[in-house]
């Protein structure tokens, strides 16, 4: 049996330093989509090969690596990014997320504030908001270009004239430091609000469609919202984390089994570290 | 004794052409060569060295047989095709000491407030003026969102002011565009052009296709509308019949240049560039 050798972070140095490129670029424009040339990976596109491109670029030996997907440190995708992230960069691993330096998520953001010193990497099925209402690549790059949003506004406000309010449950849109409409990838709609003035940089990397942006610290995130009918966060009154018991957490239910065999809902927290480091308090 | 002039648009000289060119184009294209294109390099001289100005609650007719360069001249008023030549004057009406803009120096994005804020058109395929997607209600709300309208309730309120104003029924605000017939698709188009109290309206064809009464109906709305707000506009039409009851000056464009310019009941009664006598007769 032979030893495998890998370049440091699997992608060649160059493609590393394009990503970067990119990054600089989208970090000084913020909520802008940057083109990039997403390489191959051994993982599918569409699961995460832009957020891990991303990381791969940015990691230095000395950073602490945690990947979570959906909330979870232990879902597949999470485990197998972060195994083949370890194996070619040998780079620390963790579940806290207050020791983390990179955090790669794909669908939530982690419940507690991140610092200055950490980035949070996300990975993004779809890259542009405008699709919903203009199909057209070029025409919506127009429109970007010309900050022409009426279209995006009147999906909206047609959103409450048929279901009564605002009924997006994620890919909340959002207007980035007044001026680029960005999608905030499949985050649940309590995480939009921690995008905005963050002390921390997200960066969003979008494998299949070639794209990264990315949202600086201390920059001015909005959702799309009418005086009327502003943008509220999921919230069921009473109802919390039958683990941990905090109520003041993004939930989700999952089916377990109980001694009987019989099936049952539990509502947990989405965000597992955090519940944990509750639970270990308590 | 104030000698300010009081036109809200100058064009100068605004000239728009699809190809390269070459030298021999000038002496090749025009009404005398019967021609737009360029038999050498086969440039499209679409529009060429239009210029007109038009003042505050003007209606300006434009009439010309296809191919003439109406349409072409239109889409440069409304800032949607780019000029290879000219200038394209705006003084804001409500403010007439404001120094005039040149709308083609303006870069894209302050093009598309102005386009958003200033103007509105009515196109003469609805298709290309409304979101057939969209609520008819919410098509005349974009512009109002464009202003940065952000309170449903008003918006709705707005919108179903503009469909009473032109008589649309306001019950029907909720549907879809193609539910409704093509004159009353027009009507939209004019309540949504309206939306932004726009400081110049551009027509584009708006009666084509239309059957005679539901023309006269569309007619007078825009009659009233330029009557009850004062809104400077300019129609497009090949026919002489909307531009008599409509404009007060009418242009004439043949092969890309205006031939003839005055008031439309001079031009009517004593046409004097053949091609316009030509369409007159055409029209009796």
């Amino acid at each position: 049996m032979h030893e495998l050798h890998y370049t440091y972070g699997l992608i060649d140095e160059d493609s590393k330093r394009e990503v970067r490129r990119a990054l600089l670029k989208a970090v000084a424009l913020p909520g802008h989509q940057v083109p990039f040339a997403s390489r191959d990976l051994p993982i599918a596109r569409g699961w995460g090969t832009g957020g891990l491109q991303i990381t791969l670029a940015l990691l230095a030996p000395e950073d602490i690596l945690k990947v979570i997907d959906q909330g979870d440190d232990e879902s597949v995708n999470a485990v197998n990014l972060r195994r083949l992230i370890a194996q070619t960069t040998g780079v620390a691993l963790t579940a806290v997320t207050a020791d983390a330096t990179v955090i790669q998520t794909r669908h939530r953001i982690p419940e507690e504030r991140l610092r200055a010193d950490q980035i949070l990497v996300l990975q993004v099925p779809m890259v542009d908001p405008l699709r919903w209402v203009e199909p057209n690549l070029e025409r919506a790059t127009v429109m970007h270009g010309e900050a022409d949003y009426g279209r995006m506004w009147v999906y909206m406000y047609e959103s409450v004239i048929r279901a009564g309010d605002l009924r997006i449950a994620t890919q909340y849109p959002v207007i980035v430091a007044d001026r680029y409409l960005m999608d905030t990838t499949p985050i649940p709609r309590w995480d939009v609000p921690k995008l905005h003035q963050a002390d921390a940089l997200f960066l969003f990397g979008a494998g299949r469609e070639k794209r990264i942006y990315a949202v600086p610290p201390h920059t001015s995130v909005a959702p799309l919202e009418f005086e009327d009918v502003p943008f509220r966060v999921e919230y069921t009154p009473g109802q919390c984390c039958a683990r941990c018991g905090c109520g003041d957490s993004f939930l989700t239910s999952h089916a377990v089994s109980g001694a009987d065999g019989a099936t049952r809902w539990v509502t947990t927290c989405s965000d597992t570290s955090f519940c944990a480091a509750r639970q270990a308090v308590s | 004794m104030n000698h300010a002039p009081s036109w809200v648009l100058r064009v100068d000289g605004l000239t728009r052409r699809f190809g390269a060119g070459c030298p021999r184009c000038a002496a090749s294209v025009g009404p005398a060569h019967e021609r737009s294109q360029c038999p050498w390099c086969a440039t499209v001289h679409a529009c060429t060295a239009a210029s007109f100005t038009l003042a505050r609650g003007e209606v300006l007719g434009i009439v010309g047989e296809s191919g003439s360069g109406k349409s072409t001249l239109l889409q440069m008023l409304n800032l949607t095709s780019p000029a290879d030549a000219g200038a394209l004057w705006y003084r804001e009406p409500a403010d007439p000491t404001a120094p005039p803009v040149d709308l083609l120096r303006l870069d894209r994005y302050a093009m598309r407030q102005f386009r958003n804020d200033r103007l509105g058109i009515v196109h003469q395929r609805p298709e290309l003026g409304l979101e057939m997607r969209f609520s008819v209600g919410g098509n005349v709300a974009e512009k109002l969102l464009l202003a940065r309208w952000r309170n449903v309730g008003a918006i709705r309120e707005r919108a179903a002011g503009l469909m009473h104003q032109t008589e649309l029924p306001v019950e029907r605000i909720d549907d879809a565009p193609p539910t409704f017939s093509g004159g009353m698709l027009q009507r939209v188009q004019i309540a949504r052009a309206l939306a932004s109290r726009p400081a110049l309206l551009l027509l584009d064809e708006v009666t084509s296709g239309l059957d005679l009464s539901v023309q006269a109906r569309v007619l007078d709305l825009i009659r009233r509308i330029q009557w009850e707000q004062q809104v400077t506009m300019v129609l497009v039409s090949h026919d002489l019949g909307v531009i008599k009851q409509l404009a007060r000056r009418t242009i004439v464009m043949k092969h890309g240049h205006i031939v003839e310019a005055g008031l439309t009941d001079q031009i009517l009664e004593d046409p004097q560039h053949p091609y316009t006598q030509l369409l007159v007769s055409s029209a009796l």
